[in-house]
């Protein structure tokens, strides 16, 4: 290949080989790259995306234990996995009813800064030892500190069985 | 627009120089055993973007090892896989580095002017092995603990010297805690930091000295 007309037609095609094949590890090396960004970043994301997960009905007790009219305390153990820790964590519901087949479950965790607010019978109403928050007996802010009423449970009565969708 | 951000960083950097030192150099001719250190390297690479994802939920106390190692697998997204490439990039390592040194025996190339590339690679097969030796402990399973309890005792039967290697190695008489952690803290910080090291001088030499070329049938 001595002849000179074809000189530059083997350069450019050297040129365009070379061309080609740093694209080409480039593109295996983004591919390589993706193959492990993807599952990287689905790994260190996937427990932050998770949806909380839906408890199943927590048995409370008789719902003959409540009278009507009175917020009655019930405590219910509950498993929550947080990681690979499970723990047995208590829960405390207050359940008042009116006609004794409506049920109201309210939690008794303080809306302000997550104390235990307690009925005091003889004010009738729910009282927050922490900032003085105080709520009536449908779980709205009376006075104090705290932004919203205390949180509903769903709340359900089954063969005389009282049961709350935990959260 | 990229050649002019190039050449702005090349002024100031002298990147282009380092590149052609480092990826346009010439190589002489060779064949796909000569692949090996690469590999080797790419492997390196995989258990060091895989080991640092599985620090972020492995937790090194006896008390949460094993949970924590079976939450990755069964629980966390793509956990299995993470898990699986660190777990097979394992032998991996071990075998291709070990390959990457026959190589070498028998083509010759620790001669002169190379002895120095070979020393450090010699020294970086022990890191590997290193490395699998405190990594095999990590799960906290009963293969885990027997394995270790049996190398460590292997240590312990060096003349003289044995029983203060096994001391020390175990952090104490008894495969514990102390052992777990110190064999974690050993995996991931301190021969990944001896690792890096070497590989850095390791491939400055490769770079600097170049490949010997296979030898023929003269030679």
């Amino acid at each position: 290949m001595a002849d000179a007309t074809s000189t530059p037609d083997s350069d450019s095609s050297q040129v365009q080989r070379r061309r080609f094949l740093g694209l080409a590890v480039l593109a295996a090396g983004g591919l390589i790259a993706a193959i492990y960004a993807i599952p990287g970043l689905a790994f260190l994301l996937g427990p932050a995306l998770e949806k909380a997960q839906v408890e199943n009905w927590i048995p409370l007790g008789p719902a003959s234990k409540v009278e009507p009219g009175v917020p009655t305390l019930f405590r219910a153990n509950v498993r929550r996995q947080t990681g690979w820790i499970v723990n047995e964590e208590q829960m405390t519901v207050y359940v008042l009813t009116d006609d004794g087949r409506t049920y109201v479950a309210l939690s008794n965790i303080c809306t302000h800064l997550g104390c235990r607010v307690r009925w005091v019978e003889g004010e009738q109403q729910f009282f927050c030892p922490c900032h003085n928050g105080v709520f009536d007996k449908d779980g709205l802010v009376l006075a104090g500190p705290p932004p919203r009423p205390l949180d509903h449970y769903p709340v359900k009565v089954e063969d005389g069985l009282l049961y709350v969708q935990g959260a | 627009m990229g050649a002019r951000l190039g050449d702005w960083f090349d002024e100031r950097l002298g990147w282009r120089k380092a590149w052609e030192a480092i990826f346009l150099r010439k190589v002489p001719k060779v064949n796909w055993l000569y692949t090996l250190g690469s590999a080797t390297l790419f492997v390196a690479v995989n258990q060091i973007i895989t080991g640092i994802l599985l620090t972020i939920y492995y937790v090194p106390t006896p008390d949460h090892a094993y949970d924590s190692v079976q939450f990755i697998t069964n629980q966390v997204a793509a956990g299995w896989l993470i898990r699986g490439l660190h777990h097979w990039g394992a032998s991996a390592m071990v075998v291709l580095t070990v390959l990457h040194l026959l190589r070498v025996v028998f083509t010759g190339g620790y001669k002169f002017p190379r002895e120095v590339t070979w020393i450090t690679g010699v020294l970086l097969l022990l890191l590997v092995l290193g490395f699998g030796f405190t990594g095999y402990l990590l799960p906290w399973d009963q293969k885990a603990f027997w394995a270790t309890t049996v190398g460590t005792r292997i240590a312990g039967v060096a003349p003289a010297v044995g029983p203060y290697f096994l001391r020390a190695l175990r952090g104490g008489e008894e495969l514990s805690a102390v052992t777990l952690a110190r064999f974690y803290g050993a995996h991931v910080w301190m021969l990944p930091a001896a690792l890096l090291a070497l590989v850095g001088v390791h491939l400055y030499l490769v770079v600097r000295l170049g490949i010997s070329a296979a030898p023929s049938r003269e030679d």
